[in-house]
């Protein structure tokens, strides 16, 4: 799902110039051929891609943990700003879990929403502290990653002898190594490449999806992005609606650090440490614009899905770290310049319909 | 500001979606992965000679690119040469991040690798890791770091005993220094638990001393690369150097960059570093690093291929599973500076009797 804000005149016009375009020029439908094509690529160049319980399952547990860190990046970059912090606040929402388990014996569901209700609260700081300040959400974000960084570190160092919460709670190891073909209706099963754990991404997608889609606050998050100034005059509390944004992005954030403690054991500080980039990379891809105003939920998955099989496909092909790394970074650009042209065409498009 | 209630609907709706959501599933039992191991059928004859190696992929995997790994690439194609093996993999793409080490080490299974040596990139986490591939029937060792904790669900663990290492290291320092003075610890990543038994063997060393040791600042997290490291020892050294009598480096980057400081700054401090990069052996020659302490990463590859393929072809089996084995650690001076590396070849030759005779089950 695309969602772009426009004024509620010219959406006839809108409509009448989306329907005029080509259907090959919609991203998400691009992003599907081509995760598709490569997936099909790599199945025949290493027919070993198509392993279901090696390299399928695996791969979309790792898809289904980046995809809702670029949705909690998606969320911010919605009103126009951008969370440095995602990853120390994954960090510090899986700590508040850890702790509930190992100190507080508290059962997997309890843990899970201690740690979303710690990486909504200090989202919501964030965002307040944006808001009543005026100061850029990439100076605040930069700072809170360098808070959370020492805090994190200093709260397990002197809580855990290991530097990680080790406690293991009835059910997190299932919701590490199940598929769906653990779920059986009568004789029929779901797939095992299919993790149980991606329940999470479906969910945060749906009600991403419904915010944006289908909400007033959605359109009027989307129109703080696009123009700030514009959604102040119109009525909208802007305010409150980057609070709304920086909370939903530490609530997103948190719960991708619980889905990445589950994916690998335990709840430890280096939770997170590499979430940066893949958000920015899966939301940019997925269509969101780096200014604001448009979001893409579906492309965010798509997004984040290309990134990832390519990966997959090179680690296969047995590519080394160095020319890895190449190829991942000429994806990004691509993405960064895709991000730009989509800008103008968008900023055309505005132009053309006024 | 007033409350916005409105505002955060949508974000209760999500929590109560995906709080529900966890507990909807009902499971059918899976334990058909863990029931998919080969049950331990030893061959007989051969004790701990590899008979047949030829469908042994070994792949070894360190948790990310780093200097102290890169004796793994030589000792295992050595190995490979050695035993007759199909083939042996270093793959250090995992850039020390354990999800990414995770699905590194299942696309190596799908690409035929059937045997696991791992440097866990986290030591809590490991485990699981460990269990998924033995669940998958592959068999695996931990080398160059063991599980945190008191379990491993691992084969074997060969690696330096950490804590050990870094209490010789810190004992050598308080020699040095006439066993008296202030002694400054500089260390990796704070919050991995390999630094948490370092810096409990030093301050062990220093509590021995009986109060005559001061341990000034155990400087952790600088050992992310050379430059870090450098900026952390220059910066010690202008704001505390006229204190401190010794330095004990227990990580690579901070062991090169105390060498190279206390050579540039002309201090009397006595450094004893880690591992055997060129420029601390030439410091140690020069006498501007007393001594440093060497790790195994040669025999810990070596010994590790070899009795994975054992292992592997189930010629053999281990008598005690996650047993720990210390692959050496050598305090190094201008002394033995020459020599050192005989001494590392003969605990090699050590770990490989002690695993013929004491770890491993042979028909």
């Amino acid at each position: 799902m695309t969602t772009s804000i426009s004024p509620p005149d010219t959406v006839p016009e809108e409509k009448a110039a989306t329907h005029r375009m080509p259907f090959w020029v919609n991203q998400r439908l691009g992003l599907l051929v081509l995760v598709i094509a490569l997936s099909v690529l790599f199945g025949v160049l290493r027919p070993a891609f198509l392993d279901q319980q090696l390299v399928l399952f695996p791969l979309l547990r790792d898809i289904a943990t980046l995809t809702v860190v670029a949705l909690a990046q998606m969320v911010v970059l919605s009103v126009g700003h951008m969370n440095l912090a995602v990853g120390r606040m994954a960090a510090f929402g899986a700590m508040f879990a850890g702790l509930g388990y190992d100190r507080l014996g508290v059962p997997m569901q309890v843990g899970l929403l201690m740690c979303l209700a710690a990486g909504a609260a200090i989202g919501a700081v964030t965002g307040w502290l944006i808001a009543r300040t005026g100061v850029s959400s990439f100076v605040v974000t930069l700072a809170m990653d360098f808070a959370l960084l020492g805090l994190v570190s200093l709260m397990y160092s002197s809580l855990t002898d290991d530097a990680a919460f080790t406690t293991h709670p009835a059910g997190i190891d299932a919701l590490r190594s199940y598929s769906l073909a653990d779920i059986c209706a009568g004789p029929i099963c779901g797939s095992p490449a299919v993790p149980q754990i991606a329940q999470f991404t479906v969910l945060a997608m749906l009600a991403l999806g419904f915010l944006y889609g289908c909400t007033r606050i959605g359109r009027e998050l989307l129109l703080t992005g696009a123009n700030p100034a514009a959604a102040e005059l119109s009525g909208i509390p802007t305010g409150r609606r980057v609070l709304l944004a920086h909370t939903l992005s530490g609530l997103l954030a948190a719960l991708a650090g619980f889905m990445a403690a589950a994916g690998t054991g335990t709840f430890r500080a280096s939770i997170g440490d590499d979430f940066m980039l893949p958000s920015f990379l899966g939301a940019v891809l997925g269509g969101t614009l780096l200014t604001g105003g448009v979001v893409s939920v579906l492309g965010t998955l798509l997004g984040t899905a290309l990134v990832g099989v390519i990966r997959k496909g090179l680690d296969l092909l047995g590519v080394g770290l160095e020319s890895l790394n190449i190829y991942l970074g000429c994806v990004l650009l691509l993405a960064l310049s895709a991000d730009r042209i989509r800008t103008v065409v968008s900023y055309r498009k505005v132009v053309r319909s006024t | 500001m007033r409350f916005p209630t409105r505002s955060v609907l949508p974000g209760v709706v999500a929590v109560a979606l995906l709080a529900t959501g966890t507990a909807a599933c009902t499971y059918k039992n899976s334990d058909a992965q863990s029931g998919s191991q080969a049950a331990p059928a030893a061959r007989t004859g051969a004790g701990a000679d590899l008979v047949d190696g030829s469908k042994t992929k070994v792949a070894l995997v360190p948790g990310g690119a780093h200097p102290y790994f890169q004796p793994w690439k030589t000792a295992g194609a050595a190995a490979k040469k050695t035993y007759g093996l199909g083939a042996v993999a270093f793959d250090e793409t995992a850039e020390w991040d354990q999800q990414k080490q995770n699905n590194l080490l299942s696309t190596l299974a799908a690409r035929g690798y059937n045997a696991f040596g791992v440097f866990g990139v986290s030591p809590t986490d490991i485990n699981s890791t460990f269990a998924d591939l033995k669940s998958q029937g592959f068999p695996v060792a931990s080398l160059g770091s063991c599980p945190a904790g008191d379990k491993d669900d691992a084969d074997f663990c060969l690696s330096t005993d950490v804590q050990l290492a870094a209490y010789k290291a810190a004992k050598a320092a308080i020699a040095a220094m006439g066993g008296k003075g202030t002694l400054v610890h500089l260390t990796g990543n704070n919050v991995d638990a390999n630094t948490q038994l370092r810096i409990k063997g030093v301050t062990q060393a220093v509590k021995e001393s009986g109060g005559k040791v001061k341990l000034l600042q155990t400087i952790t997290d600088i050992d992310t690369d050379l430059q870090t490291a450098q900026k952390a020892v220059s910066d010690l050294m202008a704001a505390k150097g006229s204190q401190i009598t010794g330095i004990v480096a227990t990580a690579y980057n901070p062991a090169v960059a105390a060498a190279d400081v206390v050579k540039s700054s002309g201090s009397k401090a006595k450094v004893i570093a880690i591992d055997d990069d060129a420029k601390i052996l030439s410091g140690i020659k020069q006498g501007t690093v007393t001594a440093t302490v060497v790790q195994n990463p040669v025999g810990q590859a070596e010994i590790g291929t070899w009795a994975l393929a054992l292992l592997q072809t189930k010629q053999c089996t281990v008598r005690s599973p996650g047993v720990e084995v210390d692959s050496g650690s050598f305090v190094v001076t201008k002394a033995n500076v020459a020599g050192y590396d005989k001494a590392r070849q003969t605990k090699t030759a050590e770990l490989k009797k002690q695993f013929a005779d004491k770890i491993l089950t042979c028909g």
